[in-house]
């Protein structure tokens, strides 16, 4: 029989590491958030044959069906069309996926908030991490083509800056639905039905510039619009939202990140009440 | 100086889990959801107060219910207590669940390194700990593969092993070693020896009380939420085994007890508002059942206060010996709905064969609030049953089977 000398793993247990003792740092948040994110996404992809690339060929099937029909059956008189749709639907499907990830993010996973000393604000931002692997996987196939249609200009350096900035909104959102979600499991049906809804509201694949005048003004409330063209303006050229919007699109990802950040925590040790 | 673990004052309440309350739509037709509304939570821990010495181990003892894993869930940051307050070093270690955190798809060793960094390793410290984990664990040969192809028993193999390469000041266990077998058992044992010898508080909970007498400094009792005694762990486990064992028997009637033999807070709580009039037990005779031979419970209800919704009945089998809880069920459970009681009703629970090994047994009774709110009627202990046979076999209890000899 192996005996394991009590001794020695006492000896073991005196020199072992401490456990951080800070609970929740900035440091131990951003570990477990990139390792948990690592970890679904190897779970997610580990059994199939072409992995990493299934969000990428979902993405252009939807590409593909949408430059189809808007370039043959109902035309837009937009130049470049795929490029156009395709920016759009990068930022939209990274949107889509990622909120309704994060809306049952704690739901889903009760059980880690079950385990002591897990911080419960890490998952709502792993949902959102994980599909952002889609975004970096689709941007090089969306750069050679815009590279080789219409060439890149300057611009693509601020896409990384865009990027933060939707994903300081989206965490703002996230937060929100995925703390309501625990009391009333109503939420992620009501966040569908959302985000089907912002699907049309959003410029994905028409441009502002195909409504009327009034319905712009409308579809320029949502932060998102302003979000989508000024991906297009920086990755194809063309005229840029003015600043103000840019500028009001930033302040509104932050107001409603602290707000969905100090919300969540102040309700995050009943959770465990009522999952 | 290694800080100890206090509880001062500690209540917890738990929303009252009722289906309806818990949507939108509940929102907006009630404006209060249920939760909100005070009368609908269910009290966990009452008043809860202690205080544990450094370089000890705690035990906490208590029938199912009586809020071991609320206070060890509480101690270990899952959850807030509505009241008072709880004080622990901030490198406390717990395992609560087994496998909980467990990804079932990724290997041993994958879940290792999660475990460590939920643990509150950072990332090198994790990394560094994997492979003494593992060897703790004795999991070397079973490291790369998925999970999903553990035992449960390799499965808290791996958690301890994890936990193994902390040196927390204060750890937290809520009966997870009984899944072990003996051997590893004896592992985990003698590493938390060895954390209580470095001047670690231990707090643990355990159905083993036999483990909590020999294992334990000092012990807890919990009943019903709250502290019935503290104190040495011999002394406390001595006190808990007595009421269960004989100070229960010598008051327990055999079979058809009248409410004369039950005395309310003694062994009858509840609000009275629905009581338990009479209770009929029938076996095979006066208090005494074949093994596999038919039981029936019969019960009588009368509401003393007009009109009661839709209560629930249970009933427990504990065993006299050791306080094992061989049987525990209810109307809820078994998705029986009583409906709302105006008038006297009678209850029936049958078991056609009932395969409990031969011993001494007792009931409880208990008819409570539909949401388990509270109990109207409760019996503790108050039903004696005598499961009789001449079978050698040991255990809980005796399946019917049958051996067959092949060639």
């Amino acid at each position: 029989m192996v005996m394991s000398s009590p001794v020695t793993d006492r000896a073991e247990a005196r020199s072992a590491p401490r456990p951080d003792a800070g609970g929740a740092s900035v440091g131990r948040l951003r570990d477990l958030t990139l390792h948990l994110a690592k970890r679904e996404i190897d779970v997610t992809h580990r059994m199939t044959v072409l992995g990493w690339a299934w969000p990428l060929v979902r993405q252009l099937a939807l590409l593909g069906v949408l430059v189809f029909i808007f370039s043959n059956v109902l035309e837009l008189g937009i130049d470049n069309y795929a490029t156009f749709v395709f920016t759009g639907l990068i930022a939209w499907s990274w949107f889509a996926t990622g909120i309704t990830a994060a809306t049952s993010s704690l739901v889903g996973q009760r059980h880690l908030l079950f385990q002591g000393r897990f911080p419960a604000v890490v998952l709502p931002v792993v949902a959102l991490a994980v599909p952002l692997l889609d975004v970096l996987l689709a941007l090089p196939v969306l750069l050679v083509l815009v590279a080789t249609s219409q060439g890149l200009p300057w611009t693509i350096a601020l896409v990384p800056l865009l990027i933060v900035v939707q994903f300081v909104l989206m965490a703002g959102l996230a937060w929100m639905t995925a703390a309501l979600s625990v009391f009333f499991r109503d939420v992620p049906n009501l966040v569908g039905v959302g985000l089907l809804l912002l699907f049309y509201l959003t410029p994905v694949f028409y441009g502002l510039r195909n409504l009327p005048g009034k319905f712009q003004r409308v579809l320029q409330l949502n932060p998102l619009t302003t979000i989508v063209e000024s991906y297009r303006a920086a990755m194809l050229g063309g005229p840029a939202p003015e600043a103000a919007r840019i500028a009001a699109v930033v302040v509104l990802s932050i107001v409603v990140a602290v707000v969905g950040f100090v919300a969540f925590n102040r309700v995050q040790k009943r959770f465990v009440d009522y999952l | 100086m290694p800080e100890r673990i206090a509880f001062d004052g500690v209540w917890k309440s738990y929303p009252r889990w009722d289906a309806t309350s818990r949507t939108l739509k509940a929102l907006l037709l009630r404006r209060v959801p249920g939760f909100m509304t005070p009368s609908a939570r269910r009290w966990a821990l009452r008043d809860v107060s202690l205080r544990l010495r450094p370089g000890s181990i705690t035990g906490l003892i208590g029938p199912n219910g009586a809020g071991k894993s609320t206070l060890l869930r509480l101690a270990s940051g899952v959850g807030a207590a509505d009241r008072g307050r709880i004080t622990l070093p901030p490198d406390t270690a717990s395992v609560l669940s087994l496998g909980y955190a467990f990804s079932p798809d990724l290997t041993g060793r994958e879940n290792a390194y999660t475990a460590a960094l939920m643990a509150g390793l950072a990332p090198h410290a994790a990394r560094a700990a994997l492979s003494p984990s593992l060897r703790f664990a004795e999991l070397e040969d079973f490291a790369d593969a998925p999970l999903r192809t553990y035992s449960d028993g390799m499965k808290l193999r791996l958690a301890f092993g994890v936990i193994a390469q902390l040196a927390p000041q204060a750890l937290l266990l809520d009966e997870v070693l009984a899944v072990g077998d003996l051997r590893f058992q004896r592992k985990c044992i003698d590493h938390i020896e060895g954390l209580k010898d470095a001047g670690a508080t231990i707090l643990m909970a355990s159905h083993g009380i036999d483990q909590v007498a020999e294992l334990c400094d000092d012990a807890v009792w919990l009943q019903a939420g709250s502290v019935r005694a503290v104190g040495p762990a011999e002394a406390v486990v001595g006190e808990y085994r007595e009421a269960m064992r004989s100070a229960t028997l010598e008051r327990t009637p055999p079979q058809g007890a009248g409410e004369d033999d039950l005395e309310l807070r003694r062994n009858r709580f509840g609000s009275q508002e629905l009581v338990i009039e009479r209770v009929r037990v029938v076996g095979s005779a006066d208090g005494e059942l074949d093994v596999g031979g038919r039981l029936e419970v019969h019960l009588e209800l009368r509401p003393t206060a007009g009109r009661i919704r839709a209560p629930i009945v249970g009933m427990s089998i504990h065993r006299v010996a050791d306080g094992l809880l061989c049987y525990d069920g209810s109307t809820e459970a078994d998705g029986v709905i009583i409906g709302d009681v105006e008038r006297p009703l009678t209850v029936e629970l049958c078991f056609p064969g009932l395969d409990l090994l031969p011993g001494e047994y007792v009931l409880d009774l208990g008819v409570y609030e539909g949401a388990w709110a509270f109990a109207y009627d409760y019996h503790w202990h108050a039903y004696a049953l005598t499961v009789v046979g001449g079978v050698p076999d040991r255990g809980v209890f005796r399946p019917r089977h049958a051996w067959t000899i092949g060639q």
